[in-house]
């Protein structure tokens, strides 16, 4: 949040206090990070979409078509959240530096990643079962990537099968990989997913233990009480209570997948420089900083406040994408300009699917583009080249 | 029904967190009880983020840790809290009982409603006794019915003077001629409860104490600055070294928390309030939950954190951040 969006926020106004009513009575008491500093869900009336001016316009209108659980497992963080929140915060602790404005029509946000050009650097993060935001589900998100020049990353758990997801459409097209301990299973996954025509492979090695309690949350909706299922130790192996399945994680593995991968390996997770430079050593060819958009530690870093320390450990050899709280054109520049090579979205993707289905998604995709294109012009920066660090002036806690 | 014939709450396996034992126990207490459970500090909490290793293996996750050659399941205490009749009609028998369930040491107040002994008889929990270093002669004859009872440990609280002289007077100092006269022939290990200086963490070495638990008593007002006890906590643990066991409590409501303390020196953390918000509104049971859910998530982090193992948890693990 900048500065007059706090004080807009702090000021007393009708439609914030009906916000913050209608906040309370969902019994949601930590909703900052999610909600637009410009609230619609104060209204009565639904916005139409030609009225969407920013990705936060369809949060509000996807959270008024869908159940409570579909909204919650979408919106939330695990535990506390303070993650959830920090990676917003964090934008407020990188300013832009001026420079000479120039015309928008002269930007060109193009770059080349793996030998592959694309038209832009906003990607479509891997977000798990998407059908229950709209019956398209991830066949429609395809589509609307692909029409609005996004690459898109399908996510391992996604609702339709891969080979059918990527005869959806024809643009870029990766896979997200969650291991499996049996070395053969990884490999015919991995497998059907080359074949089916991904381009890359991102394996995701964050999240093993979490939980997102706020998704908990929709008991007391009316009906029975439900009881939360809480495994025995015996079936999980540990008398704590957490589930297993993920709990066996080792470097080995990777290295075990890595002959499996014909095409790009991209490693998912990652928030130190000491991480990166591992997965570099077994042979990753990209990584992405992420705290699962808040949802694997809580109070781990924002990512924006480690993207520097991952890219200079780096150093160039493989290229650094990051996510985790991206929603506007600025966020997405500021990333750039301390040195991410592209930026991935997670929900607000799934907003504009949720909202208004296949069109929907393709324009809050074409909203943050041009939100980029804007601030690149404002800034006078051209190309992705042209954007570094003399764009930003950095002041992290 | 809850155990207080108070209005309805869900039952205590539906709560997820320990905020909503807080909630619970608000619902269920008069105004005037509850207050005496309210607050907490969090501020210092929020300033430190964590430094996670990825890809350690975890499926051997254990909080076990050893304390006073005894192995403890997790690094966790009920901390010592006064007259719990207030919050239960049972008092410290349901949350002995609860302490039992969670396999949790527990602390007995001296100014408990119920004698070490009947407490003793109601649980197979690991029992400590706490009394204050200005209750001389009484407090001697206390621990030794205590120990009798077999309590495992003494804690002699010292500096527990209101907010207003803590501000007068700057960080209070412990008065080891007091503690000496009690600790005398305990016969079992002696913790002082309340240090906030390094200087009195050697003292405590010197005067041939086992341990000490960093605590301002819960008095820290939300918001302040520094000075909390998890802020003091890396300059205590370097001046305690390896002799005296460090244990520390004030504000704990996560299992982030904790393992926050950890990574910054402590063997185990000391919970009282949020352990008084389960047996308010559960008794035993509640108890447990809050323990079991603190244990999920200090599990949960700690395999997340890439430490899944009490002895893995470095210095490293944690950033402190300016603001
Ligand atoms: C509802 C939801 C489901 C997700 N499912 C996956 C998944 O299946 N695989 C994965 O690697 N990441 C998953 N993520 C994490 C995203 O890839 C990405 O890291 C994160 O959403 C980015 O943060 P943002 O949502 O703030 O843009 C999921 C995130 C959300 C919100």
């Amino acid at each position: 949040m900048g500065k007059s969006e706090r004080h807009w926020r702090n000021g007393i106004s009708r439609r914030q206090a009906l916000a913050g009513l209608a906040t309370f009575l969902a019994g949601s008491p930590v909703l900052r990070a999610q909600q637009d500093p410009f609230p619609l869900a104060g209204h009565r009336r639904v916005p139409g979409f030609s009225e969407m001016t920013s990705a936060y316009d369809f949060e509000p209108v996807f959270r008024a078509n869908v159940s409570r659980a579909v909204y919650d497992y979408t919106a939330r963080g695990t535990d506390s959240e303070f993650t959830l929140r920090r990676n917003r915060e964090a934008f407020d602790w990188v300013d832009l530096v001026g420079g000479k404005q120039i015309a928008p029509d002269t930007v060109d946000t193009s770059l080349e990643m793996f030998g592959e050009r694309l038209a832009t650097p906003i990607m479509l993060a891997p977000t798990a079962r998407q059908r229950p935001l709209h019956p398209d589900g991830e066949l429609g998100m395809y589509e609307a990537a692909t029409a609005a020049q996004s690459a898109m990353i399908v996510s391992h758990a996604s609702s339709f099968p891969f080979d059918r997801i990527a005869e959806a459409a024809r643009g870029p097209l990766w896979f997200q990989f969650y291991p499996r301990p049996d070395r053969e299973l990884s490999r015919q996954i991995l497998h059907d997913a080359q074949n089916a025509g991904c381009r890359a492979v991102v394996v995701t090695i964050d999240q093993t233990a979490s939980a997102y309690e706020r998704a908990l949350h929709n008991r007391h909706l009316g009906g029975e009480p439900r009881t939360i299922e809480r495994p025995s130790a015996e079936d999980l192996g540990n008398p704590y209570g957490i589930s297993s399945g993920r709990l066996w994680y080792e470097w080995s593995y990777l290295a075990d997948i890595r002959p499996m991968i014909a095409v790009p390996m991209l490693a998912k997770g990652i928030l130190t420089g000491e991480g990166a430079l591992r997965c570099v050593d077994i042979g990753f060819d990209g990584i992405v900083v992420s705290n699962h958009g808040g949802r694997a530690l809580d109070y781990g870093p924002s990512t924006l406040e480690v993207l520097a320390e991952v890219v200079d450990a780096v150093g160039g050899r493989v290229p650094v994408l990051i996510d985790s709280g991206f929603r506007r054109g600025r966020d997405v520049l500021k990333a750039l300009a301390l040195g991410a090579d592209a930026v991935c979205l997670g929900r607000v993707p799934r907003w504009g699917l949720g909202a208004y289905g296949v069109p929907g998604a393709q324009r809050v995709l074409e909203i943050v583009q041009a939100e980029l294109v804007q601030a690149m012009a404002a800034l006078g920066r051209p190309t992705l080249a042209a954007l570094d660090r003399t764009a930003v002036r950095t002041e992290f806690p | 029904m809850n155990s207080q014939g108070g209005p309805p709450l869900p039952p205590s396996g539906e709560l997820i967190n320990v905020p909503e034992f807080e909630a619970a126990a608000r619902a269920v207490l008069p105004t005037g009880v509850f207050a005496t459970l309210a607050g907490g500090n969090r501020a210092p909490f929020e300033r430190m983020t964590f430094r996670q290793k990825l890809m350690v293996d975890g499926t051997g996750i254990d909080l076990s840790t050893e304390l006073f050659g005894e192995r403890m399941f997790a690094p966790t205490i009920i901390g010592p809290v006064s007259a719990q009749n207030a919050y239960h009609a049972q008092g410290e028998l349901e949350t002995a009982r609860g302490a039992a369930a969670a396999k949790t040491i527990m602390v007995v107040s001296s100014r408990s409603s119920r004698s070490v002994e009947a407490i003793a008889a109601e649980t197979d929990a690991a029992l400590w006794f706490q009394v204050y270093s200005d209750e001389g002669l009484a407090a001697r004859s206390a621990i030794h019915r205590a120990v009798g009872a077999g309590v495992k440990a003494v804690c002699i609280t010292v500096n527990d003077p209101s907010a207003s002289d803590r501000r007068a007077f700057g960080p209070p100092r412990v008065d080891w001629d007091a503690v000496n006269r009690i600790a005398d022939g305990a016969g079992v290990p002696v913790i002082v409860k309340g240090v906030l200086a390094p200087e009195d963490a050697e003292r405590a070495t010197r005067h041939g104490m086992q341990g000490i638990v960093v605590s301002d008593h819960g008095a820290g007002a939300p918001g302040r600055v520094a000075g909390a006890p998890i802020d003091v906590l890396p300059d205590i643990a370097a001046a305690a070294g390896d002799r005296l066991a460090v244990l520390i409590d004030g504000g704990f409501r996560r299992g982030t928390d904790i393992l926050k303390a950890l990574a910054l020196g402590a063997r185990a953390v000391l919970l009282a309030r949020p352990i008084m918000w389960g047996l308010a509104a559960y008794g035993a049971a509640g108890v447990a939950a809050v323990l079991f859910l603190l244990h999920n998530e200090l599990a949960r982090s700690m395999v997340a954190a890439g430490r899944p193992a009490v002895a893995l948890i470095d210095r490293a693990l944690v950033r402190i951040h300016t603001r």
